[in-house]
C-alpha cells in the first residue's frame, strides 16, 4: 500500500517537474503535431482514408513512445545533472522504486501529444472520435501507459550502463515505430522482425489501443500481453537498477563532478 | 576564400572535441536510415509511393539534421564558449567567417546523404544508374549546402531569441512533412507546397527523382537551380540577420551574457 | 552502544580516464586512512582546505560511495552491507543549490522526499509544518523554488535532509555561499538540533563556524585526518609561536617568498580584507621575526601592524601546513 502511495505521489511530482518545462513541452507537443499531420495525408494518400482516426491515434501512441525513449533512457542523467539522483538513492528503498515514478511518469506526459493529436485530427481534419469500443479506449490508454513506463524502468537502468546511451537513444525512436507497427502494422516487414515486435510491450500497447479504436479484435488480450510483457520489463530493470546502484557507489558516478 | 574553409575546419573540429564517434554515427548515420526505412516501409503499407520515391527522398533528407543542428551549433556554441565576441570583432570579414561555418556541416551532411543513399539502396534494392551519380553527388552537395544555410539562419535567430533548439527541432520535424519527401507534393494542401517551395530539400529531393529515373542532367536542372537559389537566399538573410542582432547586442551588451 | 559514527581506516581512490583517443588511466586517492569516533548527540567538525577529502569521507559513511578499503558503522550499522538500514537513520544536506525540483514548490519537493523516506503518511503533515518552521520558510512553501534565493535553498536542503528525525545529520559545507546573516540563522539551527540530541557531522572549511558549533573537530588535509580535538585542545598546535599581522597594500610574490624563508618563520600566508592585503606571519615564540619582515616589505604602503597570540585559526594553519601531502596535491 506504501509502494503505491509512494509510486504515486512519486509519478505526479515528476510530472509536474516534465510539464513545467516549456522547451519540454513545446517539442513534446508540436513535434507529434506534425506527425499527425503527416500521417494523415499519407494515409490520404494510400489506400486507407477512411482511417483517419487510426493516423491520430497512432500518431500519439509514437508520441508516448518517443516520450519514453528519450525520457527514460535518460531519467537517471537528467536525475544527476540535477544534482538530485544522490538525494533520491539516499533513501531507504530500493532503487527501482525511486525510478520507475520518473519513467512512468514520461510515459504520462507522452498523453499530452496523444490528447493533442486527437484535439488537432477533430479540429483541423474534422476527423471524429468515433472509438469502437469506448470502454476497451479508456482502459487501453492508461493501462498502455503504464505499460509503457515499466518498460521504460529498463531502458532508464541499462541505457545508464552504456556508454554512449544517448547515440542509442537517438536511433532507437524509428525502429520501434516500424517494428511495433504503432501507426498501422506492417505486414510487407521481412519476416525476422516479427519475433523482435513480438517481444515488445510497444508492439501490444499500440495493437490494444488500435483494436479498441477499430473493433477489428478483442482488446483484452492484447493488453493482458502488453500489461505481461511489461511487467517482466519491470521486474527486469528494477534487477539491473540494484546493480546501477551498487556500481555507481562503487565507481562514484552518482554525483556530477 | 582561405579563411572560409580554415575558420570552417576549426568550428568542425569543435563540433567533434564533444561529439563522440558513436553519437556520429548512431545520431548522424544509423538514424536517417531508420527513418529512410520507417518511411519506406510505411509507403508500401500504405500504397503511397514506391521505394525509389521514398529511398531518393529521405536520403537527401538525410543532411537535414547534420545541417541544421550544426548550423544553429555553429552559431551558438560560439556564444557558449565565449568565442562569438572574438569572432565578430575580428578585424577579417565577418560575413564571410560567419558564413564559412556552414561549409563543413554541409560537407558533413553530404557524406550523411550519400551514405544514407548508397545503404538504403542496397538494403531495399533500389537500382541507381550508374550515369546519374555525378549529378547526383552534386544535388546532393547542393542541398545540404543550402539546408546548412537555413541552419545558420536558425542560428542567427537564436542570437535574439533564446530557445533556438526548440526551433531547430520543430524546423526540421517540418522538413519532414513540408519537402514533400514522404508525403508527395501532389497530395498536400496548396499552402503547404508553397512553404515547402522555400525550404531546402524540397527541391533537391525532386531533382534527385529525375535523376535516378534517368531523366538526366538536363531534366534535373531546373529544380537544382530552384534549390541553389534557395540555399544562398538563406545564407543572405543568415547575414543579414547577423548584421541586425550583432548590432544590437552590441548596443545592449548582450553578446555573451544573453 | 554509545557510538553515532566509527570509521576504521576508511580510505577511497578515484579512478579516471582521461582522453578517448589515447585513454590514460589516473589514480587518485582521495582518503588515505581515517579512523573516526562521534559519540551520540556529538557535533562533530571535519574542518579542511578543499580538496582535503571532507566529501569523500562523509559520502562513504552515508553510503553514497562504497569505501575502497576499511569499514565504518552509522548507528551501528555497516555502511557497506547495511544500505537501508542506515539510511533510515541518517540526514544529508549539502551546500550549494543544486539537488532541489527546481521548478516545484517547497511544499511538494518535501510532500515527495518524505514519502521517499518513509515518514508515515498521517504524521507527513505536521512534521512539514514544523521544519518550515524550524527553517524560516513558511509562507513561502508554495513558491517554486527557482525563485528561491540561495540561503532559501540550503534552508530547504536543511529541512529536507531533518524530515524523517535522522539520529545522525551529515552536513556537507551547509554554509558555502550563503550570505552571512543566514549563515548566522544556519549555525543557530544546527546548534539546536544538537541539542535536542541529534549527532551531527559537518564539515567545513570555515574556521570560525567550527568553532562556534563543534564539540569535537578533526582536522583533514590530504586525506588524512592530521589533527582531532575540542577547538582548544587544537590551538596547542600552535603553541611556541607568535603571530603577527601586517596590514599592506601591494606586497609582492617575491617579497612574500622572501618572508617566507626569514630564519624562525614557520608560515605565513595572504588574504585580502578589503582593498588591504592582510600577511600573517607565524613564527617561533622565540624569535622576533618584526624587524626582518617590515625590512622586506621595505618600500609598501602598510598599515597597521599587530603581533598576537595565536588562534584557532593560525593552529589550523599550523596543522594544514605541516601535511606533506597537501603541497603535492
Amino acid at each position: 500500500m506504501s509502494v503505491l502511495r509512494l509510486i504515486g505521489r512519486g509519478t505526479l511530482l515528476h510530472v509536474k517537474q516534465l510539464s513545467r518545462s516549456q522547451f519540454e513541452i513545446a517539442t513534446a507537443l508540436f513535434v507529434p503535431l506534425v506527425q499527425a499531420t503527416l500521417a494523415v495525408y499519407l494515409f490520404r494518400a494510400g489506400s486507407e482514408p477512411h482511417r483517419l482516426l487510426e493516423a491520430a491515434v497512432g500518431a500519439g501512441m509514437m508520441a508516448v513512445w518517443s516520450s519514453v525513449l528519450f525520457g527514460s533512457g535518460g531519467a537517471i542523467q537528467n536525475q544527476r545533472w540535477q544534482g538530485t539522483l544522490e538525494m533520491l538513492m539516499l533513501a531507504p528503498r530500493p532503487p527501482a522504486l525511486l525510478v520507475f515514478p520518473i519513467t512512468l511518469a514520461t510515459a504520462v506526459t507522452g498523453t499530452y501529444a496523444m490528447i493533442a493529436t486527437l484535439l488537432w485530427g477533430g479540429l483541423v481534419y474534422r476527423i471524429p472520435l468515433d472509438v469502437a469500443d469506448p470502454l476497451a479506449f479508456a482502459v487501453s490508454v492508461p493501462a498502455a501507459i503504464l505499460g509503457l513506463g515499466m518498460f521504460g524502468l529498463l531502458l532508464a537502468s541499462t541505457f545508464v550502463l552504456l556508454p554512449n546511451a544517448n547515440a542509442i537513444n537517438n536511433t532507437l525512436e524509428y525502429p520501434i515505430w516500424l517494428v511495433s507497427g504503432m501507426l498501422v502494422p506492417i505486414t510487407v516487414l521481412p519476416g525476422w522482425t516479427g519475433p523482435i515486435g513480438a517481444v515488445l510491450p510497444t508492439t501490444w500497447a499500440a495493437r490494444a489501443v488500435r483494436e479498441s479504436v477499430t473493433g477489428s479484435g478483442p482488446v483484452w488480450p492484447s493488453l493482458g500481453v502488453c500489461l505481461a510483457l511489461s511487467f517482466v520489463c519491470l521486474v527486469a530493470g528494477a534487477l539491473v537498477m540494484s546493480y546501477v546502484e551498487r556500481r555507481a557507489r562503487a565507481n562514484a558516478t552518482l554525483a556530477l563532478a | 576564400m582561405r579563411l572560409l574553409t580554415v575558420g570552417g575546419v576549426i568550428a568542425y573540429r569543435a563540433l567533434f572535441n564533444w561529439t563522440t564517434p558513436s553519437m556520429f554515427v548512431g545520431t548522424l548515420l544509423v538514424g536517417p536510415l531508420f527513418q529512410l526505412l520507417f518511411f519506406a516501409f510505411l509507403g508500401r503499407q500504405l500504397g503511397v509511393a514506391s521505394d525509389s520515391f521514398y529511398i531518393v527522398g529521405n536520403a537527401v533528407l538525410a543532411a537535414s539534421v547534420a545541417c541544421v543542428f550544426g548550423g544553429t551549433m555553429a552559431v551558438s556554441n560560439e556564444r557558449r564558449y565565449g568565442t562569438l565576441g572574438h569572432v565578430l570583432l575580428s578585424p577579417r570579414p565577418r560575413t564571410l567567417v560567419f558564413l564559412g561555418r556552414a561549409v563543413p556541416y554541409a560537407g558533413n551532411g553530404l557524406l550523411i546523404a550519400a551514405f544514407t543513399l548508397t545503404v538504403g539502396s542496397l538494403v531495399l534494392g533500389l537500382r541507381v544508374p550508374l550515369g546519374a551519380i555525378p549529378g547526383l553527388a552534386v544535388t546532393l552537395a547542393v542541398g545540404s549546402l543550402s539546408c546548412a544555410f537555413f541552419g545558420l539562419t536558425l542560428g542567427a535567430l537564436g542570437l535574439r531569441f533564446r530557445d533556438v533548439w526548440l526551433v531547430s527541432n520543430v524546423s526540421i520535424s517540418l522538413l519532414l512533412l513540408l519537402t514533400g519527401v514522404n508525403v508527395p507534393a501532389d497530395h498536400l494542401p496548396a499552402w503547404m507546397r508553397v512553404v515547402g517551395g522555400g525550404l531546402p530539400i524540397t527541391h533537391s529531393a525532386e531533382a534527385a527523382r529525375r535523376l535516378v529515373a534517368g531523366d538526366g542532367f538536363g531534366a534535373a536542372m531546373p529544380a537544382l537551380g530552384k534549390e541553389f537559389a534557395v540555399g544562398v537566399a538563406y545564407a543572405v538573410v543568415a547575414a543579414a540577420l547577423l548584421k541586425v542582432f550583432e548590432a544590437e547586442s552590441r548596443r545592449r551588451a548582450s553578446l555573451d551574457t544573453l | 552502544m554509545a557510538l553515532a559514527i566509527e570509521a576504521r581506516d576508511l580510505r577511497r581512490t578515484y579512478r579516471t580516464r582521461t582522453g578517448w583517443l589515447n585513454p590514460r588511466r589516473v589514480e587518485i586517492d582521495a582518503v588515505r586512512g581515517v579512523d573516526l569516533d562521534v559519540r551520540r548527540g556529538e557535533l562533530f567538525g571535519l574542518l579542511g582546505p578543499n580538496g582535503a577529502g571532507k566529501t569523500t569521507t562523509i559520502k562513504m559513511l552515508n553510503t553514497l560511495l562504497i569505501p575502497s578499503s576499511g569499514s565504518a558503522r552509522v548507528c551501528g550499522f555497516d555502511v557497506v552491507s547495511q544500505t537501508r538500514e542506515v539510511r533510515r537513520r541518517i540526514g544529508y544536506v549539502f551546500g550549494g543549490d543544486r539537488g532541489l525540483y527546481d521548478r516545484l514548490s517547497a511544499l511538494d519537493n518535501l510532500r515527495y522526499f518524505a514519502e521517499l523516506y518513509g515518514v508515515p503518511a498521517a504524521r507527513q503533515k505536521r512534521r512539514i509544518g514544523e521544519l518550515l518552521e524550524l527553517v524560516g520558510l513558511t509562507g513561502r512553501e508554495r513558491e517554486r523554488v527557482e525563485g528561491y534565493s540561495r540561503g532559501m535553498r540550503q534552508r530547504l536542503h536543511i529541512a529536507r535532509g531533518l524530515l524523517h528525525e535522522p539520529e545522525v545529520l551529515f552536513l556537507d559545507e551547509p554554509s558555502i555561499g550563503v550570505d552571512p546573516v543566514a549563515a548566522r540563522e544556519l549555525r543557530n539551527t544546527v546548534a539546536g538540533l544538537a541539542a535536542t540530541g541529534t549527532t551531527v557531522l559537518l564539515t567545513t572549511h570555515y574556521m570560525a563556524e567550527a568553532e562556534e558549533l563543534c564539540d569535537r573537530i578533526a582536522v583533514i588535509a590530504g586525506g588524512e585526518i592530521q589533527a582531532l580535538g575540542t577547538a582548544d585542545e587544537l590551538k596547542h598546535h600552535a603553541e611556541g609561536r607568535r603571530v603577527l599581522e601586517v596590514q599592506a597594500f601591494g606586497v609582492s610574490d617575491s617579497q612574500l617568498a622572501g618572508i617566507d624563508v626569514l630564519p624562525g618563520v614557520r608560515e605565513s600566508s595572504v588574504d585580502i580584507v578589503g582593498t588591504a592585503q592582510v600577511l600573517t606571519v607565524q613564527s617561533d615564540a622565540t624569535v622576533d621575526v618584526q624587524a626582518d619582515v617590515l625590512r622586506l616589505l621595505d618600500g609598501v604602503r602598510l598599515g597597521r601592524v599587530t603581533a598576537r597570540q595565536p588562534t584557532l585559526e593560525d593552529a589550523y594553519v599550523a596543522i594544514v601546513g605541516r601535511s606533506p601531502v597537501e603541497v603535492a596535491a
